[in-house]
């Protein structure tokens, strides 16, 4: 077992089913790290009560496992009684890289923790699926995520406007790559068109208000344009 | 440039053309039996699409497209012809086509102009 190389154990673990991870860390030292890096690599939250709980199993903790969470799913939280959880849960996941929220209520504390740098300085995607949240919430989100490459937003439930703030892109910002509104958006594409956003790809229902207008700013860069006729 | 199309429905959008230069793959996904307006004015608001090679019209393959929208394929027809003759057409919609009975004579046209400007339609079924 010592003379394999490290490449061959790591795939070796790469190809194991998910069940057998556990298994897979107990088999050797060596083969600890690459089975708990696949184990937590993709995570799902199902309810408030288990954010509580990973937040009290693992305070934030750079340097340990909990660093190997790549991609983090809230699904089927329709709202918070503590609202501060989840900025919580999303303070100790360090690494994320996406975010997946799912019939899930985003909390209006969330932007302001996100602009002031205390977390999501790495996520790139960001999927947003019947997310209960105000426009001024979700678009503050989208905006102030500084690594944001690909956003997903399918049939969010926009409880109201809110206090919608002006948030022109004025620094450089290269092209994000993709695009995807689905569905009655709320607003969002006029929030984005006015945000002056520029995307690769774009994935579009055809009977949102700003269709035009966001293939308009995004003429020069798109090189992908789909259209759904709902 | 803009859409002369009979029906009139690309004039509900006449006040910007768009160029798209670097636009490489256009998805067309349709629903509800055919093309509606909305997606016909979208796509005649678009120009230009220099570096277009692929135009995928996805289609619910066990719907039948109806009658009505014959003319909004006729549009669709005229602004592949003009914006997209050098991108070849393929998906769920020519499968269908090939599908279908020969002698009905509501395919008898489909995308000619494109095909008379020299585009492609690709009906492998395997696509």
């Amino acid at each position: 077992m010592n003379s394999l190389p490290q490449e061959l154990i790591d795939t070796i673990i790469d190809g194991l089913p998910r069940p057998s991870l556990l298994s897979s860390s107990l088999v050797a030292k060596r083969w600890r790290r690459r089975s708990q890096q696949r184990a937590l690599e993709r995570i799902k939250f199902l309810s408030e009560a288990q954010v509580n709980r990973w937040c009290t199993d693992f305070p934030q903790d750079p340097e340990g496992i909990i660093s190997y969470v790549q991609v983090a799913r809230f699904e089927g939280i329709f709202f918070w009684s503590d609202p501060a959880t989840f900025c919580r849960a999303l303070k100790s996941l360090g690494s994320l890289t996406e975010l997946w929220v799912s019939r899930t209520e985003i909390p209006d504390e969330l932007p302001g923790q996100i602009s002031r740098g205390e977390l999501g300085k790495g996520i790139t995607v960001l999927r947003l699926l019947s997310t209960s949240c105000t426009l001024a919430t979700v678009v503050s989100v989208i905006l102030s995520l500084p690594s944001l490459e690909v956003l997903r937003i399918v049939h969010p439930r926009v409880k109201s406007r809110g206090l919608l703030q002006s948030h022109p892109v004025t620094s450089q910002r290269t092209p994000l790559d993709l695009l995807e509104l689905r569905g009655y958006v709320g607003g969002i594409e006029k929030a984005l068109a006015d945000s002056g956003f520029t995307f690769r790809r774009l994935f579009l229902d055809v009977d949102l208000s700003g269709v035009e207008q966001l293939i308009m700013l995004s003429s020069e860069t798109v090189m992908e344009l789909a259209l759904y006729g709902v | 440039m803009l859409m002369d199309f009979p029906d009139g429905l690309a004039q509900e959008n006449p006040h910007h053309t768009i160029s798209l230069p670097a636009l490489t793959t256009l998805d067309i996904n349709l629903r509800r039996g055919g093309p509606l307006p909305r997606l016909i004015a979208i796509l005649s608001s678009i120009s230009s699409a220099p570096a277009l090679g692929s135009v995928t019209i996805g289609h619910n393959r066990w719907s039948k497209i109806d009658q009505p929208f014959r003319g909004a394929w006729a549009d669709i027809d005229r602004w592949l012809a003009q914006v997209a003759r050098q991108a070849r057409v393929r998906g769920g919609l020519s499968v269908m086509l090939k599908w279908w009975p020969k002698g009905k004579p509501v395919w008898e046209g489909f995308l000619c102009d494109f095909r008379r400007a020299g585009g492609q339609v690709k009906t492998d079924a395997h696509s």
